[in-house]
Order: structure tokens, then sequence, then C-alpha cells
């Protein structure tokens, strides 16, 4: 089975906890993934607009956010290469939810593996809104199953019937 | 272009005289030249390499908590603002902030909202904080402690309730801390130590001399452009950029879109539109401080988001023409209320005008990336709160 599994920079643990319960009864082919996201690079052309600036910064401030942006980007597929020594690793730039479904068509994978939101040291939720834009949409638009991965979260429970 | 033609145009059908347009203009020069020393002190700054290393700064000051780095993200866009007006802390700022958090592996959105946020709510703390003040207080001069009196307080209203709402809307994504490892040194950031230090020094007497010519109520275009003089002398001897390079990166084109702004409202004034519209405001305002608060402020702040801020400050002079036979208490109201307004009404859609709003929707709709209208949800939930508390404050001071 070919696995895409989807990194944001926090959840690398989390995914590689369900690759290991998953390829316990199957081998698994996986590919990590990692898209920067270009949205706030296109708010940042916006601002200029509103400050009646010509599109584009100073060359050397735009090396350096490429950068920025590469450098970071690495960084999380190689922390992922150290979970998956075996993985292949592919690194996209544009809207994630976008970049992960054409990825998964263009790589062919039987299987996505996400989790539902970045999680920045926040306590993991459940319940409505739980699940972000990106993961809601890759969902709806993937081209195979999709694992949403989520923490366990049993001591929450019972909720109100 | 659309200034620049809508003059030409004005011109040629004989509707202002080539005489009244120069005037026009010769009239203004405080606001040209300001802005020409205001972008030249930011850029010459930047070259220093002092935007980054404030930023790298506030980063060390956090310790290790996304949430205090924040905080000194909006303390840092305020000092900025104030010093180096909004300018600074929206285009050169926004920027380097980006790149840090990137490098931290943070959340990107909540401190590049941080920093477009607070580089207009910060941004009428002084006189210079913002080319909008200076547009104004040209025409209707302030001396600096009425500005202060009127507009500070109302700013840090502004400010501490800009700084709650965003901690409170992205609580769940500051909650983390960062890897101090990943911050690169401050010695990094400095390109050329001597420089740096000169450029420090050259700044806190310009933010001084700033403070004075408000005071004395001198021209502030002439401490810029001072201000600027003497750190392109600085960068020239240290070669760190030379006058080519610095030129490029003035927008030069902005002088253009103004100096037609200024000639198309001066058409537009012959016509007694402007007088009317400006009538039509202190009726509104039934005569009263309160409504004069209020009018203003919601008139200016609807105004920057149809056309953008600083046509609308050009509106709204010429409109208030009629205001100074009216009581001194009243010219104050309107006129803090238009500065209000102009500065912080840009925070409601941030892209700037209505046009570029209506724009990403079509976008939206045609499934095209259209990630301004981020900006515009957190906007409207903001900025209302944040123009009804100031605006309140300022009637409170009259």
């Amino acid at each position: 089975m070919r696995a895409l599994c989807c990194l944001d920079g926090t959840n690398v643990e989390q995914v590689s906890k369900a690759t290991e319960m998953l390829s316990t009864s199957q081998p698994l082919t996986v590919a990590i993934l990692y898209v920067t996201d270009t949205g706030p690079r296109h708010d940042i052309e916006h601002l200029r607009e509103r400050f009646l600036r010509p599109p584009g910064h100073p060359p050397p401030r735009e090396e350096e956010i490429r950068q920025a942006e590469k450098a970071s980007a690495q960084d999380i597929l190689n922390e992922g290469l150290r979970y998956f020594p075996a993985a292949e690793a592919l690194q996209r730039q544009g809207r994630p939810e976008r970049e992960i479904v054409n990825t998964a068509a263009e790589w062919q994978a039987d299987l996505v593996i996400i989790c539902p939101r970045a999680e920045y040291g926040g306590r993991h939720a459940i319940g409505p809104k739980s699940v972000g834009h990106v993961a809601r949409f890759v969902a709806d638009h993937a081209p195979c199953p999709v694992l949403l991965v989520r923490p366990l979260a049993r001591e929450r429970f019972p909720i109100p019937r | 272009m659309i200034a620049i033609g809508g003059a030409a145009v004005l011109l040629l059908l004989g509707l202002i005289s080539p005489a009244d347009a120069f005037l026009t203009l010769v009239r203004d020069w405080n606001t040209f030249l300001f802005f020409l020393g205001m972008m030249a002190l930011s850029a010459l700054a930047e070259a220093a390499g002092l935007f980054d290393w404030l930023a790298v700064q506030a980063a060390r000051l956090a310790g290790r908590s996304a949430a205090r780095l924040f905080l000194n993200v909006f303390l840092l866009g305020s000092l900025i603002s104030m010093i180096l007006s909004n300018d600074a802390t929206a285009l050169i700022l926004t920027p380097i902030v980006y790149v840090l958090v990137t490098k931290l592996r943070l959340p990107v959105l909540p401190y590049l909202f941080a920093c477009t946020f607070i580089a207009d709510t910060a941004s009428f703390l002084l006189p210079v904080s913002n080319p909008i003040n200076v547009i104004i207080i040209s025409r209707f001069p302030l001396d600096l402690w009425t500005f202060v009196r009127l507009l500070f307080l109302p700013s840090l209203v502004v400010i501490s309730i800009n700084i709650g709402l965003f901690f409170l809307l992205y609580r769940n994504q500051i909650k983390g801390g960062f890897d101090i490892e990943r911050l690169p040194s401050a010695e990094q950031a400095i390109k050329h130590q001597a420089y740096f230090r000169y450029t420090c020094c050259v700044l806190a007497v310009v933010a001084f001399a700033y403070v004075m010519a408000s005071a004395v109520q001198l021209p502030l275009s002439l401490v810029a452009l001072s201000g600027a003089v003497l750190l392109l002398i600085g960068a020239i001897c240290w070669k760190q950029i030379s006058l080519r390079q610095t030129a490029k990166r003035i927008s030069w084109s902005i002088f253009g879109f103004i100096a037609g702004m200024f000639i198309v409202v001066r058409a537009i004034e012959d016509t007694g539109l402007t007088t009317r519209f400006g009538n039509w405001l202190i009726h509104l305002s039934g005569g009263t401080n309160f409504g004069a608060v209020m009018v203003g402020t919601v008139g200016a702040a609807l105004g920057t988001n149809l056309i953008n801020n600083v046509p609308m400050a050009v509106v709204m002079i010429s409109a208030l023409g009629g205001i100074q036979h009216a009581a001194p208490s009243l010219q104050h109201a309107f006129v803090a209320a238009t500065i209000f307004g102009c500065d912080l009404g840009p925070n409601l859609t941030t892209v700037g005008s209505l046009a570029t709003v209506l724009w990403l929707l079509i976008l939206r709709q045609r499934d095209v990336d259209v990630s301004g209208l981020d900006y515009f949800k957190v906007g409207v939930v903001v900025t209302p709160l944040m123009l009804l508390a100031g605006a309140l404050t300022i009637w409170l001071l009259l």
C-alpha cells in the first residue's frame, strides 16, 4: 500500500504512530509531504498594494524569504525522515489542501494520512470545528481513502447525551 | 496612473488652470517632502539591519514563549510606527517577522496579522506616525499638546483592544514555545557595526527632533529629510548603500498619485461638491462634539475603505474647510476624528479599498486563491470595536 503522510511541522509523531499500526497488517511504501503555504506571501503582497507600493520586495529581502521557506520545509522533511528513513520526501509550494490532493493523485497514493490541524502547543481539541480547512478539503477531494489521525481523547468522555 | 490621468484630463478640459494646479502642489510641499524623507529614513535604517536586529531582540526577550513573542511583535510594531510611521511597520517589519516565525516554525498568520494591524492601530501616537496625519495637520494645524491630548490616550486604548482581541482570537495558536536554537544571532542582522550604531544615534536624534518640531509647529518634512540625508552620508561613507540603491527603494510613483489626487480634489472643490459634503457632515453631527467625533470617525473610516486612506484624507481636508468658522472644540473634534478614522479605518478591510474586496470576492467565486479575505474576516470583527472605543475616548477628552 502506498501511503502519503502529510506533515505540518507539528504532527510527525502522530503520523508515525499511525503508520506503525498500519504496517503491522500490510507492507507500506511511504512518502512524506510538506507544502509551503504561499497564502501568507500573497497577504504581504496585498499589503504593499494598499500602501500604494509596486509589487515585490527589494531583491535581498525576497531572497531571504525564499531561503527561510526552503530551509523550514527541508527541516520539517529531515525530521520526518528520522521517523521514516525509507520514505520518499516530497516538497511542494502553493495552497496546502490543493497540493496534497494533487500530489496524492500524481504519486498514486492508496491512502492519505493527515492530522485535523497543526497543533502549536495547544490542547488537542475535539468537537465542532476541530478539523481544519486543509484536512476537511483533503477528505472532500482526495482521490483515495483518507486516514484522519486524531489523538486519544477518552478522558473527555462521556459527552452530554 | 489613474490619479495622474484624472488630473491631466481636468487640465486639458480647462476645469483647473495649470497655475492653480501648480499652486495646489506647492502649497502641499510639506506632505511630498515628508513622504520622501520617511521612505528614505526607513530604507536606510533597513540597510543598516536595524529592523532585523530589533525583531531578533524581540524574539530573544520572549524567552521561548510564542505568546510573549506575539506581544513583543505588537510592542515593536507600535514603537516603529510611532517613530518611523506605519509604512515602516507594514512594509519592512512584516516580511522580517514572516521570515523569523518561519524559521522558528511558528504559525505564520497570527504574527503577520499582528504586524499589519498594529501598523495602523499605533499610527496616531504622534503626528509623524502616519503620513495621513501630516496631510491633515498641514491644513488644520494642531499643536503637539492638542494632538497628544486628543489622540495619545485613544491610541493606547485601541492598541490594548487590538492586542487583547488578537490574543483571544489566536489563543490556541500561540500557546506553545519555540526552539531558541533556530533563532539567528542578533550580530548576524547587523550589516556593519559602525553604520548600525550611527543609524541608532541618528534615529534617536530624529525622534527627539520630531517631537520638538511638532511642539513648535515646524514642518516635519524638514526633520525627516535632514535625518535621511545624515543617514545617507553615513551609508555612503561606510559603503553600505549608494544613492542610486537608496533611490531604487523609494516608491516614486506615490508622488504622482498624491499630486494627481490633490489636483483632482482641488478641481472638485471649485464645483462646490466637497463643501456640500462638508456641510452635510456638519449637519449630521448636529453641531455637537459627540456628533462631530462620531460622524468624522465613521465617515473617514468608511471612506478609507472605499477609496484608500490617502485620497480620503485629501477629500476630508477639503470638505472640512467649512469648520474653520465653528467653535474650537468642534473643529478639534472633527480634525481628531478624521485623523483617527483615516488612520485606523483601513484595518476594516486591510486590503485597502472596497474595490479590492469586491475583486477578491469575485476571484473566490471563480475558485482562485484569495488569501486577502482572511484579513477581511479579522478586520470586520476587530476594527468596529476599536473605532467605537477610540471615538468615545476622543469625545471624553475634548
